[in-house]
């Protein structure tokens, strides 16, 4: 069934594009061309025929791949096999109550009305007319609406919207120019097999038309494609550790193979069919030639690319897979400095632009100029790889993983239970690395308190306790601990060195390196939230306290909650230690102290030691991390309102890191 | 000037690419939270994912450790919220409860996951 949707897509997307490029090549390229010229109606006759077989070939094909594209999607969604009962009870919910479903039957409707528009044509021999554009425009709605049931129609907000505008660019940019080829192509071979020597100026007059509408429709595909990776930012791994990821290298690939002929077409061949007239028949009808055989390889290579695109739209997406890198090392930005970066990215621009004239100059045929950009780009990566070389870290198959467990209290409590376990005995109750059994050990165990711990990703440190280091000195747990709890008991170890690296943060608020507390859920007035809820809404304080309850401090804050909410930041507050869980003492309720489990009250104390003397304030940022801390022993004590508002100000300014894929699981 | 263009257009790199991430939708949130411990019975379970669904096709189910359903048949997507399903819950006793989710997003891809919490426990 797969293997029928893949090829079901790629035929219907050849079938969209070639018949939107027939009606395009027809009204902007042919019909002009052959109206400026003088050829006799006999011979512009045979152009038409093969125009019009190519038409009704492609609306043939569209129907016929659309029917089994709707077939094996209805197969897909309700997991029942093709057969009867399939075709009477899920085809009609699929075409009357799915998006997929209402599109088809609007494509449908627009094939049925090409199919007038093609009968209504038949008769007529000459111009274009109104009907040819109306063809046309229906060709490229029919083209566009495959858009509406897909990737970009389905994202929700904004950036769905802009994801449909770049699909829908790109479909027409490929219209444009992928479904061209084929009718260019046909041109070219009318003009070779007739003995009309009119025709010479009709194929000048075309391909110089088309040039234009190849470079124009080239842009518009690519301005789509940027777009539509510009939302993909940091994601190398994904594109090269991913099923997904490499088959969209495979098509940019075959997509520069395109460009490259295509360049070779516009550079080399087209300038001597403007410049060539009768007296060099001969170079004409070999130019002719070289010019019908190259667009013939483009649109195979094309095809290939949709073949392609058929297959990529029935794969998870690369950003949802975990990516195996494939390589040894892994290149490290954050740890270059800005004016390193910057000059790296100038380098990348040159070297670019070098790449860029190298391959035109090859095309046009200036070796000589070639081998000078050429030498440019060796320059520019030599000179390059000097900073580039700071940046380089050792990496693993596993370096780029998503956590398979989400960063939260359940994880954490669990990974607590299989730390003590399994790693203490080395790296110690503490985490410090100095276990019982750590004094006999060749090479030390790593503190894991230590700020170095989050230099590296939560995939190099899954590969370690799955594999184990240092040649076996610290053994592999792939045998003892499950995937999931190997991602607990990471989940513990980051969580806890963020504890202990968050006391060094003061009432100051800090820029430095990011110290996220792990989500958990909570119930306040009724309502069971996460913190995530909470900081989606802004910065939020959170107010960790030991029995007994400090009732004067929790009550100084609710008199000041409506400011604080006004100044946008959330207040909550968990009691934590050892007597946690039970009613407070105080008369009314607080509506910010909220209930958590047993769980979270664990993870929040590695937050909020009892030597904090009964209770702890941290103030987090809207990505979770820990800005600043107070505590009662502290320097500057416990803050107050005025405080607590021109802190929230100063981290709610905060960026938020793009959605990346830490503690993010399915 | 066409020269300077099309060196543009010929050698223009990596970054063509079609609609590339965001198909099937996955699970981005629950209430209840994914593996928290809820102190009462929930009246509803809702989920929201990362893409729109096709509710015709979705669905949600609850059971208990005995793999009883305990969840009142109702599943259905949020008025306005096409990236959200809700699901009734009869009344619960202590004790760990599962999600079992099974989707399809409006790009027809299913996608399918589970999850479980805990009520009246810790």
């Amino acid at each position: 069934m797969e293997g029928v949707l893949i090829a079901a897509r790629t035929l219907h997307f050849a079938a969209a594009i070639a018949l939107t490029g027939v009606f395009a090549f027809d009204c902007l390229v042919a019909s002009p061309a052959l109206r400026l010229s003088g050829v006799a109606a006999a011979s512009e006759a045979g152009l038409r025929r093969r125009l019009g077989w190519l038409a009704w070939a492609s609306l043939a094909l569209a129907i016929g791949s659309g029917t089994a594209w709707l077939v094996a999607v209805a197969a897909n969604m309700s997991g029942k096999p093709v057969g009867i009962s399939l075709c009477r009870d899920v085809l009609p919910v699929v075409l009357t109550r799915t998006r997929f479903g209402e599109d088809w039957l609007l494509r449908l409707t627009l094939a049925g009305l090409l199919g007038c528009c093609l009968l209504a044509r038949q008769g007529r021999r000459r111009a274009v007319g109104a009907i040819g554009w109306v063809a046309l425009l229906l060709a490229a709605l029919m083209l566009v609406s495959l858009t509406w049931a897909g990737h970009g129609g389905a994202t929700p907000g904004p950036p769905g919207d802009l994801h449909l505008l770049a699909d829908i660019l790109h479909l027409l940019g490929a219209g444009f120019w992928l479904g061209t080829l084929l009718p260019l192509a046909l041109l070219l071979t009318e003009a070779r097999q007739t003995g009309d020597t009119n025709w010479a100026a009709v194929v000048g007059t075309a391909t110089r038309r088309y040039s234009i509408l190849a470079m124009a429709s080239v842009t518009v595909l690519l301005a789509g494609g940027l777009v539509n990776t510009w939302f993909l930012t940091g994601t190398v791994p994904a594109l090269v550790g991913t099923e997904y990821g490499r088959l969209l290298l495979a098509k940019i690939g075959l997509f520069i193979a395109m460009l490259i002929v295509a360049a070779v077409n516009l550079l080399r061949l087209t300038p001597r069919l403007a410049s060539a007239d009768g007296g060099t028949r001969n170079v004409v009808r070999r130019t002719v030639f070289q010019l019908r055989r190259n667009s013939l390889i483009e649109a195979s290579l094309g095809f290939c690319v949709l073949a392609i695109v058929g297959a990529l739209g029935t794969l998870p997406p690369g950003l949802h897979t975990e990516p195996g890198w494939p390589l040894p090392f892994r290149v490290d930005l954050e740890v270059l400095t800005l004016q390193s970066v910057v000059f790296l990215a100038i380098l990348g621009v040159f070297a670019s632009g070098c790449a860029i004239a190298a391959v035109t100059a090859a095309a046009a045929g200036h070796y000589r100029r070639m081998t000078a950009f050429g030498s440019g780009l060796i320059v520019c990566v030599v000179l390059g790889w000097v900073p580039l070389r700071a940046a380089i870290e050792p990496a693993y198959p596993t370096s780029f993983y998503a956590p398979g467990e989400p960063y939260a209290a359940p994880s954490v409590v669990r990974g607590a239970a299989l730390y003590a376990k399994n790693c203490a005995l080395c790296h110690g109750t503490t985490g410090r690395g100095e276990g019982p059994v750590a004094a006999g050990l060749p090479v030390r165990p790593a503190d894991l308190t230590a700020p170095h711990l989050f230099a590296h990703t939560e995939g190099d440190l899954f590969w370690w306790v799955s594999e184990g280091t240092d040649n076996g000195v610290m053994p592999g747990f792939a045998d003892v601990m499950s995937v999931n709890a190997r991602w607990d008991v990471i989940n513990f170890i980051r969580a806890r060195a963020a504890a202990v690296l968050a006391r060094g943060i003061g009432p100051e608020v800090t820029t430095a390196a990011a110290l996220e507390v792990p989500d958990f859920a909570f119930e306040r007035a009724g309502k069971q939230q996460t913190l995530e809820d909470a900081l989606k809404r802004g910065p939020v304080l959170l107010v960790l306290f030991a029995a007994p309850t400090p009732v004067a401090r929790l009550a100084q804050l609710a008199a000041e909650q409506r400011r604080l909410s006004t100044a946008g930041l959330d207040v909550l507050a968990v009691e934590i230690g050892p007597s946690a869980r039970q009613p407070t003492e105080s008369g009314a309720p607080l509506s910010f102290v909220v209930d958590v489990s047993a769980d979270v009250t664990s993870t929040l104390a590695l937050y909020g030691p009892p030597e904090d003397r009964g209770e702890t304030d941290l103030m987090l940022d809207r990505a979770g991390n820990v800005r600043a801390r107070w505590t009662r022993g502290g320097r500057d004590g416990l803050p107050d309102a005025d405080t607590l508002v021109a802190v929230a100000d100063g981290v709610a300014r905060f960026a938020i890191a793009p959605q990346s894929h830490t503690g993010h699981a399915h | 000037m066409l020269r300077i263009f099309v060196a543009f257009v010929a050698g223009a790199v990596p970054i063509v690419a079609a609609p590339f991430a965001r198909a099937h939708a996955f699970l981005d949130h629950a209430i209840p939270a994914v593996g928290s411990s809820v102190p009462a019975s929930p009246a509803v379970v809702t989920l929201w994912f990362t893409q729109d669904l096709e509710p015709a096709f979705s669905d949600v189910t609850v059971t208990n450790d005995a793999g009883q359903r305990v969840d009142l048949g109702n599943a259905h997507a949020a008025q306005g919220s096409p990236a959200e399903l809700q699901i009734g819950l009869k009344p619960l006793p202590p004790g760990t409860y599962t999600v079992s989710w099974h989707v399809v997003s409006v790009d027809t891809h299913p996608t399918e996951g589970t999850f479980t919490f805990e009520v009246g426990t810790g």
